[in-house]
């Protein structure tokens, strides 16, 4: 059995072949804010989910010409590949690229294991920019909400409807017994809990030692024998603040081949605030 | 507020320095977080060398009080603390280095963002009031011993 779409994860060393590839934009995402400034991959762009693809004002993400802006001051048209990398088993490198797809920029990739693969190999960073000529990226049509994005609203329905709706947060999270991440502070939820009907299938699981992708064979046992999930169900996969879940919806979409995955982003912090949200603990 | 006279003073730089420069002050300071780790062989008057749930990995503070009022501290970091942790241990260090801990109970934490700049203390970088936390915590402990040592000599 192999991933379904396997040229979209690509290995370390294919990285280093190829980061010189101008049909290749190295974009590196990172939870720790100030890492990419501490060293990086030769060549990448840094790109920040918060000031780089956020909306500064109102929780959502950037509009589609801030898009078109984003991606030509990185130098990236939409031709060019995006090869996405980073912290904490590619959580944000996930994140980036499932963003990139809202915009309909389709040719991206993950380098399997992120930032810390890449540091455990010995391979080198630099601490070098790279500039890049600004491009003509021509402003997208519109943000593809209804395809791979999924809101309080849509969960709702879900949930009422028993729809296949994944939590892959940690155990002691869904169960409501903590309100915080494992080792992390407190981030303003002010109920625990999951989402009525919800599975839990925590991000990790997908994920080996070094933080590489399990292979489909264990991938599938986990997602379909585990939790019967089929590649055509409609599935809502959901975390916190929508990183994790982006990882999972990763997994499912491009290495599972699901085809009706969407990333839930307002997730927890929204719902575990929601007023009258219906909560199940356990 | 005016702060610690060291800690003033580089809460001034960070203040008058533009974005870009801040970022790289804070990772100057991040990289010399190592030249405040605990020294082989030395003795410390109180360690607090632990991995709490809300931090990503082990955090040691190593606390020596000079004089009864002098406090001086060394910390230990794991790796997958956050740059920008590491640089505010650094700034720690040295803008309360001789404070008491009375003193350093005292100061607020409203100078984070100051040093960092608004725009970095977010979600998922809150760990950088996490070390004056802990530094508190240990003087608490000094303060609390000073204390029953205090009260149980003048009772006898």
């Amino acid at each position: 059995m192999n991933y379904s779409y396997p040229d979209i994860l690509v290995e370390t060393q294919w990285v280093e072949e190829n980061k010189n590839n101008d049909q290749i934009r190295i974009v590196e995402s990172n939870e720790d804010v100030l890492l990419y400034d501490t060293g990086h991959l030769e060549g990448a762009v840094h790109i920040d989910w918060r000031a780089d693809l956020q909306d500064q004002v109102q929780r959502d993400y950037i509009d589609v010409s801030g898009f078109a802006e984003l991606c030509s001051r990185n130098g990236i048209t939409p031709d060019t590949t995006c090869l996405f990398y980073g912290d904490k088993s590619n959580w944000w490198a996930a994140y980036a690229l499932w963003v990139f797809r809202l915009f309909g920029h389709d040719k991206v990739k993950l380098m399997n294991g992120g930032r810390d693969k890449w540091m455990s190999e010995g391979r080198a960073l630099t601490r070098e920019v790279p500039q890049f000529a600004k491009t003509e990226y021509p402003v997208p049509v519109s943000r593809k909400d209804d395809e791979i994005r999924a809101f309080y609203a849509d969960t709702l329905a879900h949930s009422n409807a028993r729809k296949p709706l994944i939590d892959v947060r940690s155990p002691g999270e869904y169960s409501g017994e903590v309100t915080h991440m494992p080792e992390y502070p407190q981030e303003g939820v002010l109920r625990g809990g999951h989402v009525p009907g919800a599975s839990s299938v925590p991000w990790k699981e997908a994920v080996n030692e070094d933080g590489t992708f399990k292979s489909a064979e264990e991938l599938d046992q986990i997602y379909n024998v585990g939790c019967s999930l089929k590649p055509d169900d409609d599935i809502v996969a959901y975390c916190r603040i929508g990183e994790r879940s982006s990882h999972t919806w990763f997994v499912l979409t491009y290495l599972l081949g699901y085809k009706n995955v969407r990333n839930y982003d307002g997730s927890w912090t929204e719902w575990g605030n929601m007023v009258r949200a219906p909560i199940e603990r356990s | 507020m005016s702060y610690p006279a060291r800690l003033q003073s580089i809460i001034d730089l960070f203040e008058s320095l533009p974005d870009q420069a801040k970022r790289e002050n804070l990772i100057a300071m991040a990289d010399s977080a190592k030249k405040f780790e605990p020294q082989e062989g030395q003795t410390y008057t109180l360690e607090d060398v632990r991995k709490d749930e809300e931090c990503t990995d082990t955090v040691g503070i190593y606390l020596t009080v000079q004089d009864q009022s002098q406090c001086n501290f060394h910390v230990s970091l794991g790796p997958q603390v956050q740059t920008l942790t590491r640089a505010m241990t650094s700034i720690l260090c040295k803008g309360l280095d001789g404070l008491s801990p009375d003193e350093i109970m005292e100061i607020p934490a409203d100078f984070v963002p100051k040093i960092v700049g608004a725009d970095l203390v977010r979600q998922r970088s809150q760990t950088t009031y996490y070390v004056l936390s802990r530094m508190k915590g240990v003087c608490k402990v000094w303060l609390n011993r000073k204390r029953a040592a205090e009260s149980e000599s003048n009772s006898s």
